[in-house]
């Protein structure tokens, strides 16, 4: 008899205006390739782009900065408990992360331009190694303060250098 | 306080002295650009000379330098993790070393990294005992009392060809002299001389055997340059493990035992057909981008490479025991995931062949794609596992790469587990462990959910449980 294990999702949720910082990320990374393929069609004549080529350009970008944000909001989840962060990030794919806290080396708190308009932050726990920082998006600011300050209070109970 | 030789200095600006005095004397009124070729690095030197200063405390190292600005650079001795002593042909004909200190640390690698150039050697050995056992800089002792693990066999030099190095230095190579060949075939073709009429098909099979040839015998340099003199030894306290090797450059590298966390085998589809791989030590606090600085055992026999992974770890399991396979789904997975790759491409030949009206025969190359993909598939999964053997984390994956790593337990900081679309439906998912050591993370692909999890929990107890969704046991 074999058990299977399996995980579940982390409890908490990030903002709900957490998409509207995506969408707009999305917008912007849209307008910069549209940028792009202008200048590669009408500037340096590198090939040509059609009215039709142009509007499935255009609704293939109105759909991913829509489409895009409402998965993530879905996938994105955090929780920290006593002994460890978990985290869940992705829209297609999904990654989850799992840090002990003994593990964690700094916490740090910041925002991006339209972050700062809509009231979010990003919450970065960082270990000693490079790839095991884990990231927590669309955080609302008291609650991003308040898992800071709960993330530094738990990880100063615990002793040792934490590589 | 010691005073660091500026010798390098002039070496440095060897090649512009001489540089310059060829075009001094080149354009006639050589004069005085002679003598301001040679005053201005020997006037820097000089003061590089004066104005750079080290000192060894009982807790920490300081170094002080800078001509324009004041540098100084500090590290606690017990934040030293590896020393690395370096010789050109230069240092070693003056008979001095360049001492490289790494700290561990995560932040800035590399740009600030603590360097002493040119110490006397039997200095700079002292200095690296010193560093690396943390003990007074007058009670260090040196390396001759240490055990001897590894010698390199020159023999194992068959083994270079089938790594990738020589293919790389000549493709380099064949970049470079690619812009001779035009002149050469346009001068060839305005001479007199009538070539034979050669068919296609034996030129492309003559160049590939060239391009075979050149690049083997670019690896069998390399490898010997590199490795000559391979010695892994480790003192007999069992303290420290101390690599050296190099031909013309000689590269004695020490690492503090404690911070070995484990064993990066290397097993490449060339060498692995000939029975051989290459390891190298995952350990903090050495350059992540370099790879060479950790290199542990050249390119040579499997048993060899097995045996000195068992001493440095002083567990010979983690490389021998058998690791858990991924089961049919995965195999699936890969299968699929070839097949279908394989058609694409094949498919892609196939128009383009007809698009651009080339030889039927290329349409070959697309079914012999097709044909190989099957046991291509096979090998991943065959190479697929992963366990936990007695403390350490073992993984094994990639056919033409070849990888085996081993990883401490203990030096594992979190788990990472990745799924993409595909992979949430079949119950996979990418299982990788972060670290502090090497490469910052290790792991395998397409691991059973459930296989993952009871891995997390028998290598970290108590971290996964609170997260794991309720049990259903399967019976």
């Amino acid at each position: 008899m074999t058990e299977s294990l399996t995980l579940r999702d982390p409890t908490e949720r990030v903002s709900p205006r957490a998409p509207v910082v995506w969408a707009a990320g999305a917008v912007v990374r849209g307008l910069v390739l549209g940028g792009l393929l202008f200048a590669g069609s009408v500037v340096a004549e590198l090939f040509t782009m059609s009215a039709w080529a142009w509007a499935a350009y255009a609704v293939v970008v109105i759909g991913y900065a829509v489409a895009m944000p409402l998965y993530r909001f879905r996938m994105h989840r955090w929780e920290t408990t006593e002994r460890a962060v978990y985290t869940q990030t992705g829209w297609l794919s999904r990654e989850r992360r799992i840090a002990p806290m003994s593990r964690v080396q700094t916490v740090d708190l910041e925002q991006g331009v339209v972050a700062r308009l809509v009231g979010l932050a990003t919450v970065t726990v960082t270990t000693a190694s490079a790839a095991g920082a884990l990231r927590i998006e669309g955080l609302a600011v008291p609650v991003a303060h308040q898992l800071v300050s709960d993330l530094t209070r738990r990880a100063d109970l615990e002793t040792g250098d934490a590589t | 306080m010691l005073l660091v030789h500026p010798v390098n200095e002039v070496i440095r600006f060897f090649p512009a002295l001489i540089a310059a005095f060829l075009i001094g004397s080149s354009s006639g009124e050589g004069g005085w650009w002679h003598v301001a070729a040679v005053a201005v690095p020997v006037l820097i030197g000089v003061a590089r000379f004066l104005t750079t200063r080290f000192r060894i405390t009982a807790t920490q190292l300081e170094l002080r330098r800078g001509l324009l600005s004041r540098n100084v650079l500090t590290a606690p001795l017990d934040r030293v993790r590896t020393v690395e002593l370096t010789s050109s042909p230069i240092h070693r004909l003056l008979g001095l070393s360049r001492v490289e200190i790494g700290t561990g640390s995560a932040s800035n690698p590399g740009s600030d990294k603590l360097r002493l150039d040119s110490l006397p050697r039997a200095e700079a050995r002292a200095l690296r005992s010193a560093l690396i056992h943390n003990v007074g800089h007058a009670a260090a002792t040196d390396a001759a009392v240490d055990d001897v693990l590894l010698l390199l066999d020159p023999a194992w030099v068959r083994y270079a060809p089938l790594t990738t190095s020589g293919v790389v230095i000549a493709a380099a190579g064949l970049g470079a002299a690619s812009q001779f060949v035009e002149p050469a075939i346009n001068r060839l073709e305005s001479s007199s001389v009538s070539l034979p009429a050669v068919p296609l098909g034996v030129t492309v099979v003559a160049a590939l055997l060239a391009f075979a040839l050149i690049s083997s015998v670019l690896a069998i340099i390399g490898y010997v340059v590199a490795n000559w003199g391979f010695t892994v030894s480790r003192d007999r306290g069992g303290r420290s493990i101390h690599v050296s090797r190099g031909l013309l450059t000689t590269r004695e590298t020490s690492l503090d035992s404690e911070r070995v966390r484990g064993v990066e085998v290397h097993e490449p589809l060339g060498l692995r057909l000939a029975g051989a791989a290459r390891a190298t030590a995952i350990a903090t606090g050495l350059r992540r981008r370099d790879d060479n600085s950790a290199a542990l055992v050249p390119p040579a026999p499997r048993a060899v490479v097995d045996r000195v992974g068992g001493l440095v770890l002083g567990e010979a399991d983690p490389f021998s025991a058998p690791l858990t396979a991924h089961g049919p789904v995965a195999r699936r997975r890969r299968f699929t995931r070839a097949l279908a790759g394989a058609a694409v491409l094949a498919a892609g030949v196939v128009a383009l062949v007809e698009a651009l009206d080339a030889s039927r025969w290329i349409d070959l190359s697309a079914i012999v794609a097709v044909v190989a993909a099957v046991p291509l598939a096979a090998d991943r999964y065959r190479r697929l596992g992963h366990g936990l053997v007695g403390g350490w984390f073992v993984t094994r994956r990639h056919t033409l790469r070849g990888r085996r790593d081993a990883l401490a337990t203990d030096g594992i900081i979190g788990w990472s587990l990745g799924q993409s679309w595909f992979q949430r439906r079949a119950g996979l998912t990418n299982l990788t462990a972060t670290t502090s050591a090497g490469k910052q993370a290790y792991g395998v692909h397409d691991v059973p959910e459930s296989a993952a999890l009871t891995l997390i929990r028998a290598a970290d107890p108590g971290l996964v449980e609170p997260f794991l969704a309720p049990v259903r046991s399967a019976s």
